[in-house]
């Protein structure tokens, strides 16, 4: 995806393969900073839920961000992640752009409401169906994508009219309601088998371990000989194909495992909102913020879809509590037909756009970073801090010696 | 041919001219810099709400803010091209696919934090006249739109056959080096590409205002159907976008017809997309350099 | 039975015949040169028998069993691999990685794999490299990844597009030497070679194409007498080393143009 060098594969430090450069040893103190820091974050993520109402919390967070606002940040953060994550088996380790990921969300989520209202099935069982049902969507899609050798451009562009395909079929079909979608059956009182809660703590832990399965997979994919191949199918197709490397049959494995994981997500957002419509989610909006996360974070690393999400969910809901909290409740519409002159219009709208405008200023910033990051940073964050740690010390070495 | 298949035919190619002139814009700019311009439907967008603004705030006229939108369009683009995408050009696929992409993105949700993303449309005195062409009645406006398009078409037909300028668009379109080598700017080549695609695709959202809806979201389908438009043609091929456009346009409205919901139309351009991509990927008429 | 045997091998584009009917035979323990004047299909003939591109007529056998319409990756787990004439290193991996994918090829468990790589990239004298991304190599470095990637792959047939192209005269004398310990560790090559001195030296038998037609075979002193060589392809170049230069420009041309044709953007792979 781009000309920088990633830490995927790459810096595991191997025991052995570079015992003697100069650089190992500060590599492996390097690599296990990153280790600790991790485990101290994971750490306190795991008791925020206990202290998220506590006086410390709400002393240093903005008013209203505590108990259950605030983990709901954290849902997202955990369930983009972990989207961004399915995204990056395919997109950043594959190298093979798929535009149309909210397909297979919006499947996994149908297909487990489904199995919940009309079956009685357990979301937790439909989750799985979900998985199998969207893999063999992926499979498919990538079959036919791979066996006609689309890349590039002509892979995006079929993912994307995938999306809408299924967005339309989703919209028409009355079974399972059409335009409206499905409402999940509220149940008064939850167990744990519905994957319905009166909190927020267990949706918050489902999707942080969701999020680590997810980083746990795609870490031993990164060391394993499938990871490798799909590293050299991204910088090289030809040349994987030519020292052995089943370009078509490992594109297809990673579209399917990339797909099975965005239904699981799919079922999690079905869960987690209780409400499912196409409009909502197989969008291209969504298809653009699954793969953002870890295009900023860093296309084709483990931490990257993470460290991208971390960064994101933040910033976009920031935004949207600092500039979309008032509104003057004018529409644009009666401010166009209203009788003011031209002056007073102007200035009315003026103020319409200082109290948040039509909304959006979220996905602008979404927008802006994309861009900044595709032309400053086309590796992403990670791969940038890490080239950048790389410069440093060079020229620290320069400076020594 | 009974009245129904007429209409649709009638209005499918009506339809379809002003998709032509979408397409050509994004052909143009793929045949010139190899560049796939995944936000080309935002300023379709925005074209559609300068003609919107224009009318509602000072009553201008769609088809003169179509004249004032020329240039003003052309230079967006050439800004657009000379900032944010010159970067890019000559890099990977996955990074220009990502950064238009972005600006998709920004401009999308700059349409609604500056215009809400309520749907509006036109009033215009003339919308609803008709022409009667045996049993089938096709508004007006849409016929303007259509010549409007069909004629830009042929300009930028012609420009590109008949001006130095255009030669050297060709030029480009045909090798990069080579033109580098006999002194084109392709700098310059490439800021009149994007700005003449922009241009164009601005025009043809603009032709449409008088009879169809404006909203922040209304840009990526159209970036869809100009991709589908382009490939059926043949990449960077502008007798064959516009040939392919009105199939697209015919397929759209018969396939309204045909589907069991007319808003399923889609469905039928989409499929023949897929088809044309896995069979035929050089295009019906062949593509850049076939 | 021969190692590699090619018969009949044809190519069209379009109104062009690329290769025409080309026979090529292999033995185990050879090392076979590929010669011919630019566009003379050199390139091409090696496409259409690593699998890249698929023959029009003709017949393509590896120890016995024919690999027409296989996929490269499974030609190379067959045993046979080729290297690319336009060097291919995996950019954004190290040296070793680079190598680490081919040792997959036989090895599916990352330790043993890994093994192997670092004794090809002894092998070819990568090591003091061997932390270095692809991406950051000389051109002689280039080179030698390409060559270390296919011998990672265990194969028993390597087809070499000029290895040599755009090394200094040092770093030819290097590769030569490297060629030399890859062979004595049992591997069979076909090399395609500008540097006439290099496959003269190098190869037991030689083939020269000509306007897509094998207009010659044997050893390299005949291959020198035969008038009719001297005609297609020496009688040119009696400013050989002036000429080396303008022809690997060309046979990069040669090269694009005939990617271009197989696999245009999108279209299916042949």
């Amino acid at each position: 995806m781009a000309p920088s060098p990633s830490p995927g594969p790459s810096p595991a430090p191997s025991p052995g393969a570079s015992s003697g450069t100069l650089g190992a040893p500060p590599r492996f103190f390097a690599a296990s900073r990153a280790r600790i820091f991790y485990l101290v974050v994971l750490a306190l993520l795991l008791l925020l839920p206990l202290v998220s109402e506590s006086a410390a919390v709400e002393a240093v967070m903005p008013v209203g961000l505590t108990g259950s606002a605030l983990l709901h940040v954290f849902v997202l953060i955990f369930f983009f992640a972990f989207m961004s994550q399915a995204w990056n088996i395919i997109g950043g380790f594959a190298g093979q752009l798929s535009i149309g990921h909210a397909a297979f969300f919006g499947i996994g989520a149908y297909v487990s409401t489904i199995c919940y209202v009309h079956l009685g099935l357990s979301p937790w069982i439909g989750m799985l169906v979900a998985a199998a049902v969207t893999s063999v969507f992926g499979a498919g899609l990538g079959l036919v994508s791979f066996h006609y050798g689309l890349k590039g451009p002509f892979f995006a562009l079929v993912t994307v009219a995938f999306a809408e395909i299924t967005r339309l079929v989703l919209l028409h079909w009355e079974f399972v309601g059409a335009a409206n979608g499905i409402l999940l059956p509220f149940e008064p009182d939850p167990t744990f088998w519905q994957f319905q809660f009166k909190g927020k703590e267990p949706y918050y832990y489902i999707a942080l371990v969701m999020m680590l399965c997810s980083i746990a997979l795609v870490a031993w994919i990164a060391r394993s000989r499938f990871g490798y191949y799909l590293h050299a199918i991204r910088q090289d197709e030809d040349a994987a194909e030519a020292v052995g490397v089943p370009t078509k049959r490992c594109k297809i494995q990673a579209i399917a495992l990339s797909a099975a994981l965005a239904g699981m997500g799919g079922t999690f957002y079905a869960q987690y909102t209780q409400y499912i419509v196409p409009d909502d989610m197989v969008v291209g909006r969504v298809s653009v913020e699954i793969l953002l996360g870890a295009v900023i974070g860093g296309a084709g690393t483990v931490m990257g879809p993470i460290i991208g999400a971390f960064i994101l969910i933040p910033v976009g809901e920031a935004t949207r509590v600092i500039f979309e909290g008032g509104g003057t409740g004018v529409s644009l519409s009666t401010l166009i037909s209203s009788d003011l002159g031209f002056g007073e219009k102007f200035v009315a709208y003026l103020d319409y756009l200082a109290s948040g405008g039509g909304g959006g200023l979220a996905v602008i910033l979404y927008g802006v970073l994309l861009m900044a990051v595709v032309l400053g940073m086309p590796g992403g964050v990670l791969p940038w801090l890490s080239g950048l740690r790389q410069r440093l010390r060079r020229r620290a070495d320069q400076a020594g010696g | 041919m009974s009245d129904v298949y007429l209409q649709a035919l009638l209005s499918g190619l009506m339809i379809g001219g002003v998709y032509a002139l979408v397409a050509v814009g994004l052909t143009l700019i793929f045949g010139v810099m190899d560049i796939i311009n995944f936000a080309h439907g935002e300023f379709l967008m925005f074209g559609m709400y300068a003609a919107f603004f224009a009318s509602v705030l000072f009553g201008i006229d769609p088809y003169v803010t179509a004249v004032l939108a020329l240039p003003a369009f052309f230079a967006v683009g050439w800004a657009i091209q000379g900032t944010l995408i010159k970067p890019v050009v000559g890099k990977s696929h996955a990074i220009q696919i990502l950064l238009t992409l972005g600006l998709s993105l920004l401009l999308q949700a700059l349409a609604q934090y500056l215009f809400s993303a309520d749907f509006q449309s036109l009033k215009l005195d003339y919308a609803d006249a008709t022409l009667q062409i045996a049993g089938a009645r096709i508004g007006w406006t849409r016929v303007a739109a259509f010549a409007i398009s069909m004629g830009l078409c042929l300009a930028l037909w012609l420009f590109l056959q008949r001006t130095d300028t255009g030669k050297a668009l060709r030029a480009c379109a045909e090798e990069h080096e080579g033109s580098l080598a006999v002194g084109i700017d392709l700098g310059r080549m490439y800021k009149i590409a994007f700005g003449l695609g922009i241009a164009c695709v601005a025009i043809a959202g603009i032709a449409m205002t008088p009879f169809f809806y404006v909203a922040p979201v209304v840009g990526p389908k159209f970036t869809l159907v100009a991709f589908v438009i382009v490939v059926l043609g043949g990449l960077g091929n502008i007798p064959g976008a516009v040939a392919g456009a009105l199939i697209v346009g015919v397929v759209e409205s018969v396939g309204a017809l045909v589907m069991p919901s007319p808003s399923l139309k889609d469905l039928a351009v989409y499929v023949l997309f897929i088809l044309v991509l896995l069979f035929r990927p050089q295009g019906l008429f062949g593509g850049k350099g076939a | 039975m021969s190692l590699f045997e090619a018969s009949g091998v044809t190519k069209r584009f379009g109104g062009l015949t690329a290769v025409n009917g080309v026979d090529f035979r292999v033995e185990t323990g050879e090392i076979v040169g590929l010669i011919g004047p630019n566009g003379a299909g050199k390139t091409t003939f090696f496409n259409l028998i690593s699998g890249f591109l698929k023959p029009d007529e003709g017949d393509v056998v590896f120890e016995g069993a024919s690999i027409v319409g296989q996929k490269p990756s499974d030609i190379c787990k067959r045993g046979m691999t080729r290297t690319f004439q336009i060097v291919k290193p995996f950019a954004e991996m190290t040296v070793t990685d680079n190598v680490l994918v081919g040792a997959f090829n036989h090895h599916r468990d990352a330790g043993s794999a890994r093994k192997r790589a670092r004794a090809v990239i002894e092998l070819v004298g990568l090591g003091p490299q061997a932390d270095k991304l692809g991406g950051e190599l000389t051109v002689g470095g280039r080179k030698r990844v390409e060559l270390a990637k296919a011998l990672a792959t265990e194969p028993k047939l390597m087809l070499l597009d000029e290895v040599m192209a755009g090394l200094t005269p040092s770093e030819v004398a290097g590769m030569i030497e490297v060629l030399g310990r890859v062979r004595e560790a049992g591997v069979t090559m076909v090399i395609v070679e500008h540097v006439m001195q290099v496959i003269m030296n190098l190869s037991d038998r030689i083939y020269v194409l000509h306007h897509g037609e094998a207009i010659a075979e044997g050893r390299p002193q005949e291959i020198l007498n035969n008038p009719e060589v001297t005609k297609a392809y020496l009688g040119d170049s009696f400013l050989a080393d002036q000429e080396a230069a303008d022809a690997d420009k060309a046979a990069w041309r040669e090269s694009q143009a005939a990617r271009d044709e197989g696999d245009g953007s999108g279209a299916p792979r042949p």
